[in-house]
């Protein structure tokens, strides 16, 4: 993270004088610097950087998806595309506002959860006298170096119908749902279990009240039975990462802290809430922006399981802007799409950084 | 903060110039228009199929080579994963296949892509004029309609035989069938199966007398009580449980639930018959006209034609292969290899003297609705899915409202 | 008392534990075993990863279809940049870490800047720029976007900051160049830099899957990962043929997971320098 240049020390302990020399020796570190860093420049400025530039274009153009987007025959057609997804009542506003949907819920589950169990197991880990923390360490972060597509496949199987999970559920008498078959929400469910509402007769004041193309009673839906297996799948996968990050974190944390609440007299909960947690929290912080920057990506996993389906249930904006530039031809919609999302995740580093320098500037605190 | 900004439009300028680079060492801007140069002699021809089945994947395979073997040319016959992402991603870089199936229903949107080449078919007019008339676009004959095909309801006859059913017991309406369904409904097997999409529901619609545009194709009228009539009775049928879509009792889609006995009866196409073969040769199986709704009887009918592409730099040689599959006795290969229907009339009582077997198809051609062409509406009929996935828990009525809203903001931004 | 429960603590510490890590294996067993099963075991007996009778016929039919062809794909371009990720970040880094002239701290900037982008975000533009540049559906588009890589050169840079300045005095005293200086004393010193590297740079290339689908569409050009998702998409007949499905899971996931049992240390400590930036 710092940004503080690594030169200083290199100038200070070189004379001045030698390093002139060998600049000019060698052709000048200038000429031979830009070299080394040419195939970098080149590479990212191409498939990087102008990339974005030529999102942000067609975003604002016409474009068919037939010859070069910057052709004389394309028009500029300015926030067209944006107005769209965003105020047009229409079809394209409503997709929109289903996959940000979607999205919203898979964050608010998947973050807090993988966060949780995630510092949960670190600290379960973490017990001194623990025997074979390596294997539980090397089965925990599998997941996470493993092909998404792979996985993916696999929890298809786990999750079918006359798969795995429903036949573990069956052994307790459960009768699992056709995971991927169903597009209902959670809540919906929830609220129609408890017969507070039905669902094909939702209450009138959200029913008829809509945001981005969507009712309220929609918004409240809740990740579908559909989109919670993909949850399950985010979570299983992603969980060892963070685990080792929060245990790297917990080793730091000076053994004589704990020692001295212990003769406190504070119990294990009171500890972890005292000490263990103000202490972590810089690893919080970064787990859970890179959670939130991490959630907001998701493309593999809908790609290679549900394409969206069922009902537009797991369409997530990532995808979403794939389908409809790539399927549905409409190139300004789609880029417009990746523009917000950009926009957005950028924004969520740019809070992450600005909260870790805040981390790197300011020593430890003790525990409170 | 002041000096990243200044960073940032550095490498802002960077990528200008790298974009200028591009411009001058990569592909010019403005070659979209110019027509493809064409080259004469053996050719390098691919060939992108939405395969039904195996069947037919072969089927067009085996013609190909023929037709390869025959003019020294080369064919590469690709069955597509995704159809629509892998044409437009291929009309946008430029590289198109040179020859590809294009369904009715996308058709349209392909036009201004393809090489209209229909007019100057020598057989034009043995092809049925229906078939025709789906593929003019502006006067126009694009393309060579390759085949037909038309739903009809395929029962399992082992399964139909157990339940102790006959002949007698084959549905000819709607309260019949859902009679038989829930009869045939056990334990792991299902009574009636079909997919979540239009191209299987629409059929009801047809049946109750309704369709979800006017014959023009310009106005919506989705919302009307014969289509809420048949909505309400899919639901029903399917809210009973003798009606399941695939995916909801783990099949991959309505023919493999036939052939492993998840389900009884199917609604599905002749392209049934080469999946069947291909996959369980051993289930005994037989198609029967769709029953009858209050409006009469009614079915769905699907086409697709030989698309060639704009930029083929084939496009001679392309022509004169579409002309090899479009060969009588080529068009009977295809029929009796995965079920299709000829599109061309001359070899229609041949078809119908070989195939006794698929006579329900060929008999729904008379009360077949064609699907919906207009560009525009393709957005409108994938959400259409996207909600008929949602039965049987979602309202048809406020299905149908949300069809008509879409679909007529569809038609009126054209 | 105290050591009582600690005890107790303990214990239940590893109870967590063994449940959590069955639930990371299990679903690794499933697909281990199901691979080796017949189409109607697979559904029969979900839960059981042990196959009634074994059967090769998924593997058989893999091979008839295009898989050698998508692993063979995986591999070229694995190794393609794997070895392009070796030589431009290494270099990079270096002349970030080391070499002193103007604009380095610009272009440190502005690379910080890059590795936030998101690279869902780029895929249709990325198609585009491929396009524009005539390399559309070739190996090059699937290669050349992938060489190099802001984290990578990140690793680097932070390595070549820890080897001591003096030996590269030595070598500049002696009338090395900056150039021969890099290759013949800093490249052969940076060994676990260069590990972490060839590892990280493998299992992101061997496991990209959004890059493949819009850098080419020719089916020969499949990879593993694109190859595989069109399996399961089911338009080709596969139908639920998870045996199928899972032996192809299972091949792919192989070398990375052979890489991950000899490497695991090196791939942990690549996700704290990847992740914290």
């Amino acid at each position: 993270m710092s940004v503080h240049l690594s030169d200083r020390p290199v100038a200070a302990a070189a004379p001045p004088r030698r390093a002139r020399v060998n600049r000019r020796g060698a052709g000048g570190d200038g000429a031979v610097g830009w070299l080394f860093l040419a195939p970098a420049i080149v590479v990212l400025g191409l498939f990087l950087v102008l990339p974005i530039v030529m999102a942000f274009w067609v975003s604002v153009s016409d474009w068919k998806g037939t010859g070069s987007p910057f052709a004389s025959s394309v028009g500029f057609v300015g926030a067209d595309n944006y107005a769209a997804l965003l105020t047009t009542p229409g079809l394209a506003q409503q997709n929109f506002g289903t996959s940000v949907r979607n999205n919203l819920y898979f964050v608010l589950f998947v973050v807090p959860v993988q966060t949780a169990l995630a510092l949960f197991l670190a600290v379960v880990l973490n017990q001194r006298r623990l025997r074979g923390r390596n294997f539980f360490r090397t089965a925990l972060y599998f997941p996470t170096v493993t092909s998404s597509v792979a996985i993916s496949v696999v929890f298809l199987f786990l999750f079918s119908s006359s798969g795995t999970v429903n036949a573990a559920l069956g052994l307790f008498g459960v009768d699992g749902p056709s995971w991927f078959a169903d597009p209902r929400g959670i809540f919906h469910l929830a609220l129609q279990g408890l017969g507070v509402v039905a669902a094909d007769h939702p209450p009138a004041a959200l029913a008829d009240t809509s945001v981005l193309g969507l009712s309220l009673w929609d918004w409240l839906s809740g990740p579908s039975v559909a989109m919670c297996s993909i949850i399950i799948l985010v979570v299983w996968t992603s969980t060892g990462g963070y685990m080792l990050m929060f245990y790297a974190a917990l080793q730091n944390i000076p053994v004589s802290l704990d020692e001295a609440a212990l003769i406190d007299g504070a119990t294990p909960v009171q500890r972890f809430w005292r000490i263990t947690v103000p202490q972590l929290r810089p690893t919080l912080f970064l787990v859970l922006t890179l959670g939130l920057i991490g959630t907001w990506q998701v493309f593999d996993q809908v790609y290679v399981m549900s394409r969206g389906a069922p009902a537009n249930t797991t369409l997530t904006p990532a995808y979403l802007s794939y389908s409809t530039s790539f399927i549905g031809k409409q190139w300004g919609q789609g880029s417009a799409i990746a523009f917000m999302l950009f926009v957005l995740i950028v924004a969520l580093t740019l809070v992450q950084r600005w909260i870790l320098r805040e981390r790197d500037r300011t020593p430890r605190r003790a525990g409170r | 903060m002041g000096r990243s900004i200044t960073r940032v439009l550095g490498v802002a300028g960077a990528a200008g110039l790298l974009l200028a680079t591009t411009a001058c060492g990569g592909k010019g801007f403005d070659d979209a228009s110019a027509p493809a140069q064409q080259q004469a002699g053996p050719a390098k021809l691919t060939v992108l199929i939405a395969s039904s089945s195996a069947a037919e994947q072969h089927a067009v395979e085996q013609a190909a080579t023929a037709w390869a073997t025959r003019t020294g040319s080369t064919v590469e016959v690709v069955a597509a994963n995704d159809m629509a992402q892998q044409l437009s991603q291929g009309f946008a870089a430029g590289s198109p296949p040179d020859v590809f199936m294009a369904d009715a229903s996308k058709f349209a949107g392909y036009a201004q892509n393809m090489l209209p080449y229909g007019d100057s078919l020598p057989y034009k007019d043995d092809i049925y004029p229906s078939l025709r008339q789906t593929f003019t676009l502006d006067d126009k004959l694009y393309c060579a309609p390759k085949d037909f095909s038309t739903l009809a309801l395929v029962i399992n006859n082992e399964l139909w035989t157990r339940a102790g059913l006959t002949d007698q017991d084959v549905p000819t309406t709607w309260e019949q069938l859902r009679a038989v369904a829930q009869k045939l409904t056990t334990g792991e097997q299902t009574g009636l199966v079909f997919a979540s999409e239009h191209n299987r529901v629409n059929a009801f619609l047809v049946q109750a007398g309704g369709w979800v545009l006017d014959d023009k194709q310009t106005t919506a009228t989705a919302d009307t009580p014969q289509n809420l009539q048949a909505l309400q009775y899919v639901r029903d049928l399917l809210a009973s449980g003798a009606a399941k879509f695939p995916k909801q009792i783990g099949a991959g889609d309505s023919i493999e639930a036939l052939g492993k006995g998840k389900a009884a009866m199917v609604v599905e196409g002749n392209w049934i018959v080469g999946a069947m073969r291909n996959d369980y040769p051993d289930v005994k199986y037989r198609a029967v006209p769709l029953p009858a709704g209050p409006a009469g009887a009614g079915t769905l009918s699907f086409t697709q034609c030989w698309g060639i592409a704009a930029q083929s730099h084939y496009q001679e040689q392309a022509k004169d292969l579409v002309n090899a599959f479009m060969d009588p006795q080529q068009q009977l290969t295809f029929a009796e290899t995965f079920g299709v229907m000829p599109a061309r009339q001359s070899v229609r009582e041949q078809y119908q003297q070989r195939f006794p077997d698929q006579a329900a198809f060929l008999q729904g051609a008379e009360h077949a609705h064609g699907p919906v062409t207009p560009t525009a509406m393709d957005a409108v009929m994938a959400d259409f899915d996207a909600q008929l996935q949602q039965l049987p828990d979602a309202d048809p009525k406020r299905i149908l409202e949300q069809l008509q809203r879409n679909a007529s903001a569809a038609l009126g931004a054209r | 008392m105290s050591s009582h429960r600690s005890r107790l603590a303990r214990l239940a510490g590893y109870l967590v534990l063994v449940l959590v890590a069955l639930a990371y294996t299990y679903p690794f067993l499933i697909e281990l075993g199901t691979a080796f099963k017949t189409n109607a075991d697979a559904t029969a007996h979900p839960l059981n990863p042990l196959p009634q009778q074994w059967s090769l016929d998924a593997f058989d039919a893999l091979a008839e279809l295009d898989f050698p062809r998508w692993a063979a794909n995986s591999l070229v371009v694995t190794v393609a940049v794997t070895v392009g990720r070796i030589v431009s970040c290494s270099m990079a880094g270096y002349a970030l870490a080391r070499l002193r002239f103007r604009g380095r701290s610009a272009v440190f900037g502005a690379l910080i800047a890059v590795m936030a982008v998101p690279g869902v975000v780029l895929l249709i533009p990325k198609f585009l720029v491929l396009n524009q540049l005539g390399v559309y559906d070739t190996y090059a588009a699937m290669i050349l976007p992938l060489l190099v890589d802001a984290t990578g050169i990140f690793i680097m840079k932070q390595f070549f900051e820890t080897v001591p300045v003096s030996v590269e005095e030595a070598a500049r005293i002696d009338g090395a160049g900056p150039f021969r200086t890099f290759w013949s004393v800093v490249l052969p010193m940076s060994k676990p830099a260069l590990i972490t590297l060839t590892i990280l740079s493998f299992q992101a290339s061997w496991n990209e899957l959004p890059h493949f689908i819009v850098s080419r569409q020719d089916p020969a050009l499949n990879t593993l990962t694109t190859g595989v998702a069109t399996l399961v998409s089911g338009q080709l007949g596969q139908g639920n043929q998870f045996p199928l499905k899972l032996a192809a899971a299972l091949l792919m996931t192989l070398p990375v997971a052979v890489v991950y049992f000899i490497f695991s240390s090196r791939f942990t400590r690549g996700t704290y320098e990847g992740a914290d930036k």
